[in-house]
């Protein structure tokens, strides 16, 4: 068994700011291990401490406890630091250089050669879509072409592990996609990644395993088949049928029955939404168990009704998320 | 012999991670339009002192190496002071330091290799200016010679020391308050001679006069650099008849090499400890 390519352990934080000293822990505790090949999500509500444990892990803040260890070197390595690419949050470059220049620059300080620093700069700048713009000062880039000029920066080394920090935000839904086929091309080759994001349908599709950090604590780790609870929470119905039978459908299942699930991150007590609803493809009634599903489709059928699909579904990652921050997506602060 | 040549691969690795920041800083400074600017007006004093010589009594050679040199030196200060304290706080404001400092270098080489791109630029606005001074000296038929060479690498010392401290402030502070304690610095440095006088003069023997001195030890003896028409044992020296000799320059620059090379050492102490929230 190969070892982790990135282990972390107790890894703390605490920032004192201020002239009263006041004290505040980002991070507090914090272990998991990135294995060799994996894309690993490091998922969190904006202000949970994925950014500060990255940054610890990064050389670019120093912990106040725990250890980490990346390819097998302590943080700060500089022969480890060869083998990383790291995009940062928000990334900012010298806007005086043209992304030719810049790349060129990082090429330097990973030692290349000339030759092998155009090579790369030019390979890296077609793939990314900056072909066009690689001799423009930076200053007139758009958030999106700074963001793959991070990207850029972050594989000139050709790393092992890239670490990107909320790689697909400010991007729009073109410009996401494209970093998302990226992770997955530089899986494809073997590489370890290991991101941050709060974005879950993102998560959702790249990850082998995730991460969930909540106000500077580790909540759950693992891959999602095993996070996410197998169990059917509930089932949609799509069918079609009369005026007539959708009014007394309406009436005779107008509530849940008695005793099933409650949706998860729903308030105890709270009024419950009816369970009938329309779409463009047809009439929607959300099952709640299967007793109520198998009266609900036989009462279909027996009034002539139609039924188009049913569908059982279970729990999501923005469920498991908001199970483990303890709020809804919308609450937590931006 | 192979822990030898591995510690030579070191350093030269080191090196090229050094001069990769450095040639980024080099960059900075010459397409920054203020610097530009600056260096305009500097030239433009040098061509006033033209129309000055002409109002002397034949000493159009004599106003023009004293007025040149004069430009250098106070544009050159204010150069210093603005790129000196600049050099951490925009990498910092803008973020830029996020990206380089988890590149395979160390913490104190970006900061090194951050001097040593001031020090390229310093050296090349200097030569830069001194040229366009020699050629306003052939203009009116003068020379510009050894003495003002001698004048020009001293300006030149001073230049890179004033970067240090600059620097060194920059590492703990806003930018403003740099360019106060470092121009603040430069002021005193430069009349070291009047405060040593009082010194010894007025306030010898009173606690306050010890203080004065001790501190005046302490503080960068910018006087040092800027030295014609100065007073040396009983002789005023100029660069246009007797100047100091090289072995004066030399220990100048041991002087510069040996203060500069401490203010950068405890400005990589500082920015070996800081966090990059």
């Amino acid at each position: 068994m190969t070892a982790p390519v990135l282990e972390v352990d107790g890894l703390r934080k605490e920032f004192v700011r201020g002239f009263l000293r006041k004290r505040t822990v980002a991070v507090d505790g914090v272990s998991f291990h990135v294995e060799r090949g994996e894309v690993f999500g490091f998922l969190g509500p904006n202000g949970a401490g994925k950014t500060t444990t990255m940054k610890m892990l990064m050389g670019l803040i120093y912990p106040s406890g725990g250890t980490a260890t990346i390819l097998g070197a302590a943080v700060g390595d500089i022969e480890a630091k060869r083998r990383i690419g790291y995009l940062p949050e928000n990334p900012y470059f010298y806007d005086y250089l043209s992304a030719t220049e810049y790349l060129h620059m990082i090429g330097r300080i990973y030692g290349l050669d000339r030759h092998e620093r155009r090579k790369r700069a030019t390979r890296l700048l077609e793939r990314l879509g900056l072909a066009m713009a690689e001799g423009r000062a930076m200053r007139s880039y758009s958030k999106g072409m700074l963001q793959r000029v991070g990207l850029a920066q972050a594989l000139i080394g050709d790393p092992e592990l890239v670490v990107l920090d909320e790689p697909m935000s400010g991007l729009d839904p073109i410009g996401r996609r494209e970093v998302r086929e990226l992770i997955l091309e530089l899986r494809g080759q073997g590489k370890t990644v290991f991101f941050s994001t709060h974005i879950l349908a993102d998560a959702n599709l790249l990850c082998d395993r995730v991460g969930i950090i909540v106000k500077g604590k580790l909540r759950d780790v693992g891959p999602l088949g095993e996070l996410l609870s197998p169990k059917v929470l509930r089932i949609e119905v799509l069918w079609q049928g009369s005026a007539e039978l959708q009014a007394a459908l309406r009436e005779q299942f107008a509530e849940a029955e008695p005793g099933s699930e409650a949706e998860p991150g729903s308030e105890p007590g709270s009024e419950r939404e009816s369970p009938h609803s329309s779409s463009s493809e047809g009439q929607v009634f959300v099952a709640q168990a299967q007793a109520q599903l198998d009266r609900f489709v036989a009462a279909v059928i027996a009034g002539g009704g139609e039924i188009s699909s049913v569908t059982p579904q279970r729990e999501t990652l923005e469920q498991l998320f908001v199970r483990d921050s303890g709020t809804r997506p919308e609450e937590q602060r931006s | 012999m192979g822990t030898s040549s591995n510690g030579q691969r070191g350093l030269f690795a080191s090196f090229g991670r050094m001069w990769a920041i450095a040639l980024n800083t080099f960059r900075e400074a010459v397409r920054n339009k203020v610097l530009a600017i600056l260096v305009m007006f500097a030239v433009a004093l040098m061509a006033f002192s033209l129309v000055l010589g002409q109002l002397s009594l034949h000493e159009e050679v004599r106003i023009i190496k004293d007025l040149g040199l004069a430009g250098i030196s106070i544009f050159g200060v204010v150069i210093a002071l603005f790129l000196g304290v600049n050099l951490l706080s925009k990498e910092l404001d803008r973020k830029t330091v996020y990206a380089i400092i988890p590149k395979p270098l160390h913490r104190h080489e970006f900061l090194l290799g951050k001097y040593l791109g001031l020090l390229v630029t310093m050296v090349a606005l200097v030569a830069l200016m001194s040229v366009v001074l020699a050629g306003f000296l052939l203009m009116q038929g003068g020379r510009h010679g050894v003495l003002m060479v001698r004048a020009e690498i001293l300006i030149l010392l001073e230049l890179l020391l004033l970067m240090a401290v600059a620097m060194l402030f920059s590492s703990f502070s806003s930018p403003w308050l740099s360019a106060m304690f470092a121009g603040s610095l430069w002021v005193i440095g430069r009349n070291t001679a009047e405060l040593e006088a009082f010194a010894t003069g007025k306030l010898e023997g009173s606690a306050g006069g010890t203080v004065l001195e001790f501190v005046l030890d302490l503080l960068p003896d910018f006087r040092m650099f800027f030295v014609s028409g100065a007073n040396f044992d009983e002789t005023v020296v100029s660069v246009h008849g007797s100047f100091v000799s090289w072995a004066y320059v030399g220990s100048a620059a041991a002087y510069a090499a040996a203060y500069g090379g401490m203010c950068l050492l405890i400005a990589v102490l500082l920015f070996q400890r800081r966090d990059f929230t």
